[in-house]
């Protein structure tokens, strides 16, 4: 158990049952504007090429999305891709 | 009961269930410590073709704190992996079971041991260790223990560690506890129960005769004391540990359905259960908040110590026993904050409250299992523990056969009050109130050696 673990409070804080998730493979073409990663201390940070990768959209209205790879959270905006995709959805 | 199923989510994930912990100097070896983190609650031992099992999708940590910061300074990892043998039986075992490797058990698992230091660095200290199976029953494993004997493992680097099917060894009545407050002993001095009973009723173990999964690490105390102590004081500082346990699972989970083996699970660990000491989620914190409670680290208890200082048990019991806790309500309506249960569970118990004796961690409000591990094995232990002058025992941290249930409503109905405020007389009925079981009423016997609990009961006599 890290200490970064630990003080991840909003992480912890979230329902795994609440997590909506939009199930992808890697190779999502968008700039990274924020980044939180996320790691825990023996969750090994193996390479995760070809491995899938979940992108759930948590607020479409600013584009922020959770990359979630491997044993790791990363965050990321855009706007423009959250609008192709509740456009996909038809929402 | 201890744990189990003790708060709503929680509850409907049993595999991730932590149910009891416990955490005592080893009376087979007084120079490490002993801690046992069962999950996988009430389990029926008949339970075929499909026995239990820890979750291949569950990280199961066990934690030690060393410094008082409630934050981990030692955590050691457990992570299961299942193996099927033969994909064209419907069996668990298509044949006895004689050995860990033995060709005719099916469905086997596995289990890595990891050390994670106070700085983060993991140390993988074993990568494969085999389960004992469940004990499905005579015909199928004619020599149960021996196969449970050959599960315990010793690692290079010291510790002992074991993983697995066991007898549940909490004794606890949760028919009558949960019906009201009734304590069977008392039955008839219940506001409800006396219109009902007028005699003293017999309390009943509602989990004799059903099994957990257990994980069991014994350690050197060298290596848990803060500075690495092979010898301490019991009034150094360092001397006292505290330990919690911890499950979780990975933040997000993609099903496939029928492509089974291309299911997702990725992210961060979210923790899903946490279990320090016994009843302090189930009993002190109020429903809404026990899940939060589950996903939260013990540095952040302070924000539940309000419950602590003001437990809705103490307030229910003057009304519960009309006229046997009249100390207690004036307590109550004096709104006194309970100074004694926030050590018992939140700070430790410093010194000079109890002769010769502490256990505190320092200011921080957390719920950790505290063991002072200067203080030796009992040679006649009590199952009262501390209440019963018995230092090496609950809460400080906690022998399987404590009887926890039955100290902590002592606590609650203000016999340690006692202890920081000598103005107060406790009420009679709170030196003579307990549940009315003991370790006896296990039926399973505890071994006398690592891992201590009993023999898992079988499914072919227990159907």
């Amino acid at each position: 158990m890290s200490r970064v673990r630990y003080g991840s409070r909003a992480v912890n804080r979230l329902s795994r049952r609440r997590v909506l998730a939009i199930a992808a493979t890697a190779g999502v073409g968008v700039s990274v504007a924020g980044v939180t990663g996320l790691s825990l201390a023996g969750e090994t940070a193996a390479k995760d090429d070809g491995q899938p990768l979940v992108i759930s959209l948590r607020d479409a209205s600013k584009g922020t999305f959770d990359i979630f790879s491997g044993g790791s959270k990363t965050t990321l905006t855009d706007k423009k891709l959250a609008a192709r995709l509740l456009k996909a959805v038809k929402r | 009961m201890s744990s189990h199923r003790e708060a709503p989510e929680i509850s409907k994930d049993p595999v991730a269930d932590s149910s009891d912990l416990y955490a005592f100097v080893s009376p087979d070896d007084p120079d490490t410590v002993t801690i046992i983190a069962n999950y996988v609650p009430m389990q029926l031992p008949a339970s075929g073709p499909n026995f239990f099992e820890f979750g291949d999708d569950v990280l199961y940590e066990i934690h030690i704190d060393s410094n008082g910061d409630a934050r981990p300074d030692l955590t050691y990892q457990f992570r299961f992996r299942t193996e099927l043998r033969n994909n064209n039986t419907f069996l668990y075992n298509t044949g006895q079971i004689k050995s860990l490797d033995d060709p005719n058990w099916n469905r086997r698992q596995f289990y890595s041991v990891t050390k994670v230091d106070a700085h983060g660095k993991s140390t993988v200290l074993h990568s494969k260790l085999p389960c004992p199976p469940c004990n499905v029953g005579k015909i199928s494993i004619p020599d149960y223990e021996k196969l449970a004997s050959d599960a315990v493992k010793k690692l290079k680097t010291g510790e002992k560690v074991f993983a697995g099917q066991r007898a549940d060894a909490f004794f606890v009545d949760l028919g009558s506890i949960f019906d009201l407050g009734t304590l069977r002993p008392f039955q008839d001095k219940h506001l409800v129960g006396k219109t009902l009973f007028n005699y003293a009723g017999k309390a009943v173990n509602a989990l004799d005769k059903l099994n957990v999964h257990s994980i069991a690490i014994q350690v050197p105390l060298a290596a848990v004391r803060r500075g690495g102590k092979k010898a301490v004081r019991g009034r150094d500082p360092g001397a006292v540990i505290g330990i919690w346990t911890s499950a979780s699972r990975r933040q997000v989970q993609v099903r496939q359905g029928d492509k089974k083996n291309a299911d997702v699970e990725v992210g961060p660990q979210v923790q899903v259960s946490r279990l320090g000491n016994p009843l302090f989620n189930e009993v002190i914190v109020p429903m809404a908040q026990k899940d939060l409670w589950n996903s939260l680290s013990p540095a952040e208890d302070k924000r539940f110590a309000g419950f602590v200082e003001k437990p809705e048990l103490a307030s229910l019991l003057p009304v519960l026993y009309p006229g046997l806790f009249d100390n207690l309500a004036k307590l109550n309506k004096a709104k006194t904050p309970r100074a004694d249960l926030v050590a018992i569970l939140l700070t430790g118990i410093p010194d000079g409250l109890i002769k010769d004796f502490q256990n505190t961690t320092g200011a921080t409000k957390a719920d950790m299992l505290r063991l002072n591990t200067a203080v030796p094995p009992a040679k006649d232990p009590k199952a009262f523990g501390l209440l019963a002058g018995d230092l090496a025992g609950f809460p400080n941290g906690r022998r399987i056969e404590d009887d926890v249930v039955s100290i902590s409503i002592r606590a609650i109905a203000g016999v340690t009050f006692a202890l920081v405020d000598q103005t107060f007389k406790p009420d009679a009925a709170a030196g003579l109130v307990e549940q009315g079981l003991s370790i006896k009423n296990v039926s399973s016997k505890l071994l006398k050696k690592f891992p201590f609990l009993g023999t898992p009961f079988d499914g072919f006599d227990n159907p």
